[in-house]
């Protein structure tokens, strides 16, 4: 009875949360250009790009259209890699100077310790670094040899600095899910307090590639895994909030499923785009900066984002979860027919039934 | 303001308060914004001219700052109940030769400026 009252609540929560639809977590894709070219990327990044970094000037005048941010407002600088910005440092103290704290996700190869007191000078308060396994596996999957070096390199730096709300990020996929056990151990032994553990999409580079996309078994194995390990309490592990997972929700996070993309998540992408995570289609774009006010369009448009019933189609139509998961993370969309890449709770259940 | 009440109470009932605080798939964990700025401009407490190329550090902290032409230093740190910064002339006779100096503050607000005056050699 106590689990269905909070299970009600969290409902009732998320709606009142749709309703008000604070801003809090801003994604800035300053860059698209990288300096690796990953197996998984999911957003297709590479050292040669089309795409110009956005200039900071034009993000701040974005920024700026958001009059009362929230004291937890943080705009997350992520790419393509922001450390290859050179003006990194510039772009976070200014955006200090206009009322929001910052944070970048990184591949961790050029974070240095010259560069890693530069980013702290600058305001820097939170980080994420992307680990995929330990050595061998690592730099399969980041096609560098040197990668593994490097990251291990970024990772005792960030892991030293008490100031830094910082994780490590995992995509476990064919490979390195029987080494989930070695990475655990390495982390722990580097002091690495939390550690998010993701699966793979089939999106951008990684949609032609079978050997990422773990299987009904191998998905239930690593869940298996998060939930035995966050009884040992070592290190903060969880699954991402990619997915609605059935009955392992609370045994591998610590709230239920909600995507808040739209809701509370923004993004300005590297062309302008207004929309909500970057992982997210880009057909599904709600304006651009370029010609259109941030702060109007957050206010008057993401109707897709927050009225998710278009969701109750296809696998969703007559599902018994639905009300829990509402169509499950929005970047397993690629349109609005339907169509859905990834069930995370189908796999579950035929993994069970097998 | 009444909505957000509403939202604290469901969000307790269902014990995710931890929920006001997230993250996004593929972004950072929220900063909780536990750092406060330093600033300030290094002179010569003879010349009452900017030194360039002080060492500016904050003690048992990995960062540090050098000053720049106009003897200015800015950046942010973790926010503690004192701190004692160090200034320090290690760059030998390229801008003059100063006595290391430390301060120590004790009175902490989430901006702090310094005007140090250093003492030639």
């Amino acid at each position: 009875m106590f689990r269905e009252l909070r299970k009600k609540s969290f409902q009732k929560f998320k709606n009142t949360e749709t309703r008000i639809h604070e801003l809090n977590y801003l994604f800035w894709e300053c860059t698209t250009q990288c300096n690796m070219s990953c197996l998984h990327c999911g957003s297709d990044c590479s050292q040669n790009n089309s795409f110009k970094d956005m200039p900071l000037t034009d993000f701040l005048s974005a920024l700026d259209t958001i009059k009362a941010k929230p004291e937890n407002f943080t705009v997350v600088i992520t790419g393509g890699e922001p450390l290859l910005r050179n003006d990194l440092e510039i772009c976070g103290r200014e955006i200090r100077k206009h009322g929001a704290r910052w944070g970048i996700v990184s591949n961790g190869y050029l974070y240095n310790m010259e560069r890693h007191i530069s980013l702290l000078n600058s305001g820097l308060g939170a980080l994420t670094i992307s680990l995929d396994g330990l050595e061998e596996n690592h730099n399969w999957l980041r096609n560098s040899s040197d990668s593994f070096a490097k990251v291990d390199t970024a990772l005792s730096l960030a892991a030293g600095s008490s100031r830094l709300n910082f994780d490590i990020v995992t995509c476990v996929n064919k490979r390195n899910i029987t080494e989930l056990p070695s990475i655990y151990s390495y982390l722990i032994k580097k002091r690495v307090k939390a550690w998010r553990l993701f699966t793979i999409s089939p999106i951008g580079r990684a949609k032609n590639n079978p050997d990422l996309i773990l299987g009904n078994f191998q998905f239930k194995e690593m869940l298996d895994f998060i939930s035995h390990k966050r009884k040992e309490k070592s290190i903060d592990i969880k699954f991402s909030c990619e997915g609605y997972v059935g009955k392992y929700e609370l045994k591998v996070r610590d709230s239920y499923f909600f995507c808040r993309a739209g809701i509370n998540i923004g993004s300005v992408l590297v062309d302008g785009s207004i929309s909500a995570c970057p992982n997210i289609d880009r057909s599904f774009s709600q304006g651009n900066i370029y010609k259109d006010n941030f702060s109007e369009i957050w206010e008057k448009k993401y109707q897709l984002f927050r009225d998710r019933s278009w969701t109750k189609a296809g696998l969703c139509e007559r599902c018994s979860e639905y009300q829990y998961c509402q169509g499950n993370g929005l970047h397993n969309r690629v349109n609005m027919k339907g169509d859905l890449l990834i069930c995370h709770n189908n796999k579950i259940i035929k993994a069970l039934e097998n | 303001m009444k909505q957000s009440w509403r939202k604290k109470i469901l969000g307790g009932l269902s014990l995710t308060t931890a929920l006001f605080i997230f993250q996004a798939c593929y972004g950072t964990p929220q900063d909780m914004g536990l750092d406060i700025f330093i600033e300030g401009q290094v002179k010569s407490e003879k010349t009452n001219k900017p030194v360039k190329g002080i060492k500016v550090s904050v003690e048992d902290k990995l960062q540090y700052q050098y000053t720049d032409e106009s003897g200015k230093f800015s950046f942010y740190t973790e926010t503690a109940t004192s701190y004692k910064i160090k200034f320090e002339d290690i760059d030998s006779d390229q801008n003059g030769i100063f006595v290391e100096k430390d301060t120590l503050l004790t009175k902490i607000d989430k901006t702090i400026y310094l005007n140090i005056e250093l003492e030639e050699k």
